[in-house]
């Protein structure tokens, strides 16, 4: 029976359960049913020990679950971050690390043997030139050194530059704090501010989700192929259903909401001819193909299509090509004019028009109307009318309040 | 680019921390260093291998561990945080924080690097279109004079347009300055002297912020923030029974996800979630839940059941008149 490690070898094994462990806080032993119980209790253990603030017990009828229980409102760090601080390692990588990096960091230019040398002679530590090489082409390549030919002799440096300048300036310093827990990699931020030695006590973030850190390493993935006009085949994993299936598309734009906590790729399928999105939570590997040779003119097709787009549907339940919905809103004026304000800034393009005293009426064509109706329900108590071309959207609509006023007894 | 990758684990920051420091330690110091900094569990595969020589970067002298390291290093950037950097540089918001020179300057140590991501990749679909102005001049100054009064805590007069229109002004010590991804806005958290020695908490937009002057007035004792915040919730929670049709379960789980929240199964179809909420957050949660419609049935509190109620009844009303004014 093998010990258990605190540290992992790779992140896409941990990251379904820190997914589920977070999102999901109900789960018992018995409820991950798609892994071995053993499996199960090394997971939740590791877990503990690096997010030991966060880990809540509860014990229930159906046994114990344990759940992260994490306030945005009072962190200044996303405690997800740890996950990324996981990997494992060698004896030989974490003495090799520190060496060379203390060899070079005074500026000195060394070759592969030199640097060998240098470890007997500086540290008393004896490695043979082939791992001492190969470390070196492995940093060289990851940008922690450097690597040039001298004429035929390969040498390798160190520029510190960089880390002092940012070192040195505290605005850029709290610049990192501050990105580190807005806007997508923070991880990479929080890495930056780590080496600095510097914390933020400064910002907090709002409407921001935490556990979309766990998606960095597959964006990094999209991006660059998107960077390289690639197409991909993405390895999906349907959140309702167990199964998984391969997708080849053209990756092309990352649609975020900051309301839901959802995160998309959107991406144009070749077989199908239409574009289409995709939770990024629920692609498990992305493989990167042949240079797209119409990738321009798809980002050009996106970006007429995305006018009417509402979130990321690119088709209604009716299967139109449009949908026209048309809301009637009861405003006080002037006591209520912030709920004008609200159909301008959230609308997304839609006009909105004054059509008699006291009332609004508010007006869009998207592909999806099903997608506005939890953006309409926000406006419940002032909705004087809701039309919509589809004619299940409004009725749905309708038949949710008929519901709701059964549900709360209302008379 | 490996962004899980060893050298930014949790073991080598540790470590790194040990071998930087200047004076000599015992095992002791190590233990308290890798026990505050490290996971866990951490102090288990450490300590022996630190003891028994396998990571070979200490002298040891009797019970004292000395540093094999001449230096105190960082790790240097690499490429991948030096395209993370790059990107930030095309974020209206980095002038927030840094001054065209700086920018320069940082831009030009980048030069080789490649963007890990376009402004243009990205598409924010339901962030709210009236964000706050980050390149106009008087608003990053207001940015900025907050910054570094927040850090010194020190006492700034704040000239204010309220949302009714009028202007008002008080003195605050800025406690956070809170960014909402959804309004793309700067909120300042400050704390508002109220009675003797009492503060309270009051969220200001800084786009509202007319004037914004330091004075020489420090507060002397920190406070303690989130003691506030917490302090603030509501000691009966938001208490909601979650029925899962249309994915509703997984929809609410992630939605809700930045709450202090605990849910439980009920049963095979229903999850009950407790929500700890202050008045603060109250109007936003409301119509979050009202998003849900049915899906999401409101138990308690008392406050947040009549809040929607009334809106339902409202809701009933209005449609009830129109029906009788334009019979069908």
């Amino acid at each position: 029976m093998s010990e258990f490690q605190e540290l992992v070898k790779s992140f896409s094994k941990t990251r379904e359960y820190v997914r589920d462990f977070f999102v999901y806080g109900f789960k018992t032993r018995n409820e991950f049913k798609t892994k071995s119980p053993r499996t199960y209790d090394n997971e939740r253990r590791r877990l503990e020990s690096w997010l030991a603030p966060f880990v809540r017990k509860d014990y229930g009828s159906k046994g114990s679950n344990i759940s992260l229980a994490i306030d945005s409102n009072l962190l200044d760090t996303n405690p997800l971050f740890q996950v990324w601080k996981t990997k494992s390692f060698t004896d030989n990588d974490i003495m090799l690390h520190f060496l060379i990096l203390d060899l070079l960091w005074d500026g000195q230019i060394l070759t592969a043997e030199e640097i060998t040398d240098n470890l007997l002679t500086r540290y008393e530590t004896l490695f043979d030139i082939q791992t001492v090489r190969r470390k070196c082409n492995a940093y060289a390549k990851e940008g922690i050194i450097h690597k040039k030919k001298q004429g035929k002799t390969v040498v390798f440096s160190l520029d510190n530059r960089l880390i002092l300048w940012l070192k040195s300036h505290e605005d850029a310093l709290d610049a990192l704090a501050f990105y580190q827990m807005a806007g997508c990699f923070g991880i990479v931020g929080n890495l930056l501010t780590d080496q600095l030695g510097f914390f933020n006590e400064t910002f907090r973030v709002k409407h921001s989700f935490f556990v979309h850190t766990l998606e960095e390493e597959i964006l990094l993935e999209l991006l660059d192929a998107m960077n390289h006009k690639k197409s991909v085949n993405l390895t999906i994993k349907s959140s309702k259903r167990e199964f998984t299936n391969t997708i080849s598309c053209v990756p092309l734009q990352i649609f975020t909401s900051a309301r839901s906590g959802r995160r998309f790729l959107c991406a144009y399928l070749e077989k199908k001819r239409r574009f289409s999105c995709f939770r990024l939570d629920t692609i498990k590997n992305v493989t990167s193909l042949e240079i797209s040779q119409v990738y321009e003119e798809l980002l050009e097709k996106l970006d007429k299509n995305r006018r009417h787009l509402w979130g990321v549907s690119f088709e209604g339940p009716e299967r139109r090509h449009l949908d026209r919905l048309t809301m009637t809103l009861q405003v006080q004026e002037p006591m209520e004019h912030y709920i004008i304000d609200r159909l301008e800034h959230e609308g997304r393009g839609g006009t909105v028009t004054r059509i008699a005293e006291n009332t609004y009426r508010y007006e869009t064509e998207v592909f999806d109307c099903n997608e506005m109706l939890p953006w309409v329900r926000t406006f419940t108590g002032r909705i004087l009318s809701l039309e919509c071309t589809a004619k299940s959207v409004e009725q749905r609509f309708y038949q949710d309040l008929q519901n709701m006023y059964q549900m709360y007894e209302i008379e | 680019m490996e962004l899980f990758s060893e050298t930014y684990s949790c073991y080598y920051q540790v470590l790194h921390h040990l071998l930087c420091c200047q004076n000599p330690l015992t095992i002791e110091d190590i233990r308290r260093e890798i026990s505050q900094e490290g996971f866990g569990e951490s102090l288990i595969s450490m300590i022996p291998k630190l003891e028994n020589g396998t990571w070979n970067l200490f002298e040891r002298d009797g019970i004292i561990y000395r540093s094999k390291l001449n230096s105190s290093f960082s790790m240097p950037v690499t490429s991948l945080e030096q395209s993370y950097l790059k990107a930030l540089l095309s974020d209206p918001r980095m002038g927030l924080f840094l001054d065209p020179k700086q920018l320069d300057n940082l831009n030009d140590m980048l030069a080789s690097a490649v963007p890990l991501w376009k402004q243009e990749q990205f598409y924010y679909y339901d962030q709210f279109t009236d964000g706050d102005p980050y390149t106009d001049e008087k608003y990053r100054s207001i940015f900025r004079t907050l910054l570094a009064a927040q850090k010194q805590r020190r006492y700034v007069d704040i000239d204010y347009t309220s949302p009714r229109g009028t202007r008002v002004h008080h003195y605050y010590v800025p406690a956070r300055l809170e960014y909402s991804v959804k309004n793309d806005k700067f909120r300042l958290l400050a704390l508002k002297q109220c009675g003797h020695s009492r503060m309270r908490l009051e969220t200001l937009n800084l786009s509202r912020m007319q004037r914004v002057i330091p004075t020489d007035k420090i507060l002397s004792s920190p406070v303690d923030f989130n003691h506030m915040i917490q302090h603030s919730y509501y000691t009966d929670p938001l208490r909601l029974h979650i029925i899962n049709k249309r994915n509703a379960l997984e929809r609410a789980m992630l939605h809700f996800a930045n709450y202090n929240k605990n849910t439980t199964k009920i049963d095979e179809n229903t999850y009950e979630c407790l929500i700890y909420y202050n008045q603060n957050m109250e109007t936003e949660l409301l119509i979050e839940v009202l998003s849900f419609g049915p899906m999401l049935k409101v138990l308690g509190n008392e406050r947040f059941l009549y809040s929607l109620k009334a809106r339902l009844q409202r809701q009933k009303e209005i449609t009830s008149e129109l029906c009788l004014q334009n019979p069908k």
